[in-house]
């Protein structure tokens, strides 16, 4: 700490704070443009100018001086207010002042700093900049005539994004921030530059002329995406949620959001969302009331065990466990599931055989901590893109060393002194074998690890999976694989991560386990910056697994529920908020169990279509109209409210579960408070959590590993064909599940399915880019656009698995690894 | 803006042959910052840097393209159009513009129909304006590639034109 005085305050700051980060510690607010507190310091607008009495009251930048001790400083006196006007004046003198149709307009930078400091006239005079405004893309307008060259949008995209789509073009004068060659904007669209942007340069374009920022309602939110848990500021007026608002001290991850959850909002206010319940007559689902729906609901579900519930990972906490309740106590029956029944695997039997507990043993927060990041599949990014962020920070900002394995080269592939090892699709395990058994052969591993359980089974199973001959048939040279096994050992802190979800069938208990053994062996557990991060997929896939909403030893999985509504042994199926014909493996034989169960009751917010071949739908509530907690995938248990009122119509979840148990004579929770103080008392980790508490702060659920070494079992090596490509599906950058083909964003820029090859399989077939081709499977053909590009190796291709027009599902019956061959 | 993108739709950029690229980019693969260099042997091998040669080097040097394109954009030395064979450089500098540097200028853009900044269809002439040669002695001053014309007239625009016109262009 330093001694330091600011306007005449004697304060302290850390040794490493700037003047700038010291005085706002300090309660003295230096007005900033191009600083922010995410990004290096830059000191490009001069207006955070400060005087230092020992730099002989020279004017200097607050942002990028280091504070030293017993400096004394002023931040306002008159000539420093006098050289702020100037600065603003000379900004004023390009910049429109079309504040009346500008959006940025009462949440601006320079209009705030203009007004603070009374800039009503100016002294100079300069034509306005005339540069054309980019409207080639859907989501993100620019408008350089506005631009105050920060910088802050090209800083963020490099050093966080790790995307670098914007920079500053040109010299002097005509110094503009712009893409490669004058091109539109063709990135991410994550928004992140239009989070940072001081003035209105970067703009939303859905939310163009919706409202004035002061009339939007700022609700705290959780995203309802992927599984990392970002808190989102939706931008509410009129009941409607308009956009989400930037907030930097928001979340661990500061405010930064991905493309779904900054422009996937618009789900909430879609008029195709259901409004009515729908109870089939004649072959029609004709609107009635919620009593009449809710009775025919009733009478089927008092079938026992030949009824059976497939859940949503998307719904709350509180919600699953009623509909569990629902199930188990009021109906009868322990055949309830969720997310394919596989899709939890790695969880629900992978860590609770290898660390005894469903959860993963490490958060997001250890990502900045470690030392080595051991990622599985560089569909890290695309699944989690802000887990992505977080690594991109790590590697660069940190110099954390990076290793991939992966059966492409990706996003993460880029980052400076990442190491991607390419491997066959579906040789997952065996690797992550081959690496645990050159550690023990290397002598790497921790010296009591012979006395954690399972270890001799463990060793005498690695026997097949030497370097050498695992390198046959996974593709990586014996060398490689050593390589991998000695840096993750001898890093004194390391994570490894790896994402799971509908289309990552490959990531299953097997995968899970040979993690964890990697981990246990090398000691890489219950300390800081070590352990293994499973990345769930959904927004709350890690509550509906500690919500025990899966099947227990006497319930059928998700996959037995469908072969059982085939052969009839299940009559009423329950789905709430699930998609399978369109997320499940093998659409065919989904479609086919769905027509044969006598009776299909969907609780939906929108017509899918699986809720179009139910017989009764009942239209439920988003994440943003309803109270609840969500369990992020590093177990960050979040409350939220709803930041909107439902349409009166409509019922959450939580309501149609305890319309139901009400009417099959149960005991109804009298609230979702008092029923999540029942899950908090129940649930391992959960104690002492409450609304109320959740409200004010997140919690993290404890998580109390019991380490044992489990012998996995590799599945076979899929054989190559002659002419055909080997086939894996997984999610798409701007996707997740299938939910976001309502957000209106994702959908701008990634509308529908495509294939993804390599150049050279491309050149060989005669395929270009942009064509359209027939994919073709033993289980089907579907017709897909074509995407060549780098990262797909020889012999692959990639399938996003999220559309209803084009199903991945209908060329895929859940196999790891399809051979695939592909007609123009 | 609006130029530069009907140019792009106007003008088909002709085959490039990356091979040239490749060679230069491996002899710096492994040195850090080869970003400048690689550029600099690239300009001075294609005489300009070609779009797909700019993609080319982004992508295996793991630079963005954003990030070339603002480096080529600030250096005088980049050029993302072909050049002439022969550069004519006019001085406009103080002392030459007092000798009548812009009759010289006006004569040229006469001769050659072209502006400044710009090249003539068959690539034999590249015509720019520069602010000081640093030979105000010689004013009017012109300068075509490496050889220097002091004491610019009107007449001697003809001959310097007629001159070059004559010599091979490969």
């Amino acid at each position: 700490m330093v001694n330091l005085t600011i306007d005449d305050k004697q304060v302290t700051a850390p040794k490493t704070a700037t003047i700038y980060e010291a005085a706002k510690m300090n309660g003295v607010n230096i007005p900033i443009l191009c600083h922010d507190k995410k990004l290096k310091p830059f000191g490009a607008c001069r207006m955070c100018l400060v005087e230092v009495e020992q730099m002989k009251g020279r004017q200097i930048p607050a942002c990028t001086t280091p504070v030293t001790e017993g400096m004394i400083i002023r931040t306002s006196t008159p000539d420093i207010v006098k050289a702020r006007k100037m600065v603003l004046e000379l900004l004023l003198l390009n910049h429109p002042l079309d504040c009346p149709v500008c959006d940025k307009a009462g949440d601006c930078d320079l209009q705030n700093l203009t007004y603070e400091y009374k800039v009503d006239t100016n002294r100079f005079v300069d034509e306005k900049f005339h540069h054309e405004i980019d409207y080639n893309n859907p989501l993100i307008e620019r408008d350089m005539n506005r631009c105050v060259l920060c910088g802050k949008c090209a800083r963020i995209c490099d050093e966080i994004v790790s995307f670098g789509a914007l920079t500053f073009i040109d010299r002097g004068i005509e110094t503009k921030i712009g893409c490669e060659f004058e091109d539109g904007l063709n990135c991410e669209f994550c928004g992140s530059c239009i989070s940072v942007c001081p003035v209105g340069s970067l703009l939303a374009r859905p939310f163009k002329f919706k409202a004035r920022f002061w009339s939007l309602t700022k609700q705290k939110s959780v995203c309802g995406y992927c599984g990392t848990g970002c808190n989102l500021t939706l931008g509410v007026k009129d009941n409607k949620v308009l956009t989400t608002l930037y907030d930097e001290n928001q979340g661990f991850h500061k405010g930064q959001l991905c493309v779904r959850g900054r422009f996937g909002y618009q789900f909430i206010n879609s008029d195709k969302r259901l409004t009515s319940p729908l109870v089939r007559r004649n072959g029609r689902l004709i609107e009635a009331s919620w009593e009449e729906a809710l009775e025919v609901v009733a009478a089927r579900l008092k079938g026992g065990n030949s009824v059976a519930a497939l859940g949503s990972s998307r719904l709350t906490n509180e919600e699953l466990t009623l509909f569990k309740k629902l199930m188990l106590e009021n109906v009868g029956s322990s055949n309830f599931d969720h997310s394919a029944g596989y899709a939890h695997s790695a969880l629900t039997s992978g860590f609770a055989r290898s660390f005894g507990t469903t959860a993963s043993p490490a958060s997001i927060l250890d990502i900045q901590k470690t030392d080595l990041l051991f990622v599985i599949k560089t569909d890290s990014y695309e699944t989690h893109p802000v887990i992505g962020f977080e690594i991109n920070m790590a590697v660069k900002n940190r110099g954390i060393k990076l290793n991939i394995i992966s059966d492409k080269r990706g996003k993460l592939s880029k980052l400076p002194g990442a190491n991607t090892f390419v491997h066959k699709p579906g040789s997952e395990v065996s690797v992550l074998n081959a690496i645990a058994k050159s550690i023990l052969d290397d002598k790497l591993a921790v010296g009591s690890v012979d006395s954690v359980q399972g270890y001799a089974e463990l060793a005498e199973a690695l026997k097949a999976y030497t370097p050498e001959a695992v390198s046959a048939l996974c593709g990586l040279t014996a060398e490689d694989i050593k390589k991998i096994a000695r840096e993750y050992a001898s890093a004194d802190k390391a994570l490894i991560l790896f994402p799971i979800g509908q289309g990552y069938v490959s990531h299953n208990q097997e995968m899970s386990c040979a993690v964890a053994n990697l981990s246990i062996l090398t000691g890489k557990l219950g300390k800081e910056g070590c352990g293994v991060l499973c990345m769930s997929e959904k927004n709350n896939s890690q509550g509906a697994v500690d919500m025990g909403f899966f099947p227990r030893a006497d319930g059928m999985n998700a996959q037995q529920i469908l072969d059982a509504c085939k052969n009839g042994s299940v009559k009423t199926l329950f789905v709430a908020g699930e998609n399978p014909i369109v997320s499940y493996p093998d659409k065919s034989k989904v479609t086919t169990a769905l027509e044969a169960v006598e009776f299909l009751i969907v609780s939906e917010l929108f017509m899918t279509e699986t809720a179009a071949m139910a017989d009764v739908v009942l239209p439920a509530c988003s994440f943003a109209e309803k109270d609840g907690t969500f369990t992020s995938t590093d177990r960050r248990v979040q409350y939220v409210s709803p930041s909107i009122r439902k349409n009166s119509n409509c019922k959450t979840d939580f309501e149609i579960f305890s319309a139901l148990i009400s009417k099959l004579g149960g005991q109804t929770p009298v609230s979702s408070s008092l029923l999540f103080s029942e899950i908090s008392s129940n649930t391992d980790g959960y104690a002492g959590m409450t609304h109320v508490s959740l409200r004010k702060e997140s919690a993290f659920a404890s998580v109390n590993v019991k380490p044992k070494l489990i012998v996995p079992k590799a599945s076979a090596a899929v054989s190559s064909e002659p002419g055909k490509l080997a086939m894996v599906t997984g999610s798409a950058l701007y996707h997740s599940g299938t939910l976001s083909q309502f957000g209106e964003g994702p959908m701008h820029v990634c509308p529908e399915a495509y294939v993804e090859m390599s150049r050279k399989d491309a050149a060989n077939l005669k395929i270009h880019d942009k064509d359209i081709v027939t994919v073709s499977s033993p289980t089907g053909s579907l017709k897909l656009n074509v995407k060549v590009t780098a990262r797909i190796p020889e012999g692959l291709v990639f399938v996003p698995y999220h559309f209803s027009a084009a199903p991945v599902n209908a060329i895929w019956d859940g196999a790891p690894v399809t051979m695939v061959s592909l007609t123009k | 803006m609006s130029d530069v993108v009907a140019q792009k739709t106007e003008e088909q950029e002709p085959e490039v042959d990356l091979s040239i690229a490749d060679a230069i980019i491996d002899k710096y693969i492994d040195i850090p910052g080869n970003l400048m260099p690689v550029l600099q042997a690239a300009q001075d091998e294609y005489g300009y840097i070609p779009r797909t040669v700019a993609d080319h080097i982004a992508e295996r040097l793991n630079v963005y393209p954003s990030q070339i394109y603002g480096v080529l954009t600030f250096y005088a030395q980049f050029h993302l159009k072909p050049r002439g064979k022969f550069i004519i450089r006019v001085c406009v500098g103080t002392a030459c513009h007092v000798q009548g540097a812009p009759r010289i200028v006006e004569t040229f853009f006469d001769k050659l129909g072209i502006g400044h900044a710009e090249t003539t269809p068959d690539l034999r002439f590249t015509f720019e304006k520069v602010a000081c040669l640093g030979a105000c002695g010689m004013a009017p001053l012109a300068m075509v590639n490496d050889s220097t014309y002091g004491a610019m007239t009107v007449q001697k625009v003809d001959d310097i034109v007629a001159d070059y016109q004559q010599r091979p262009l490969k």
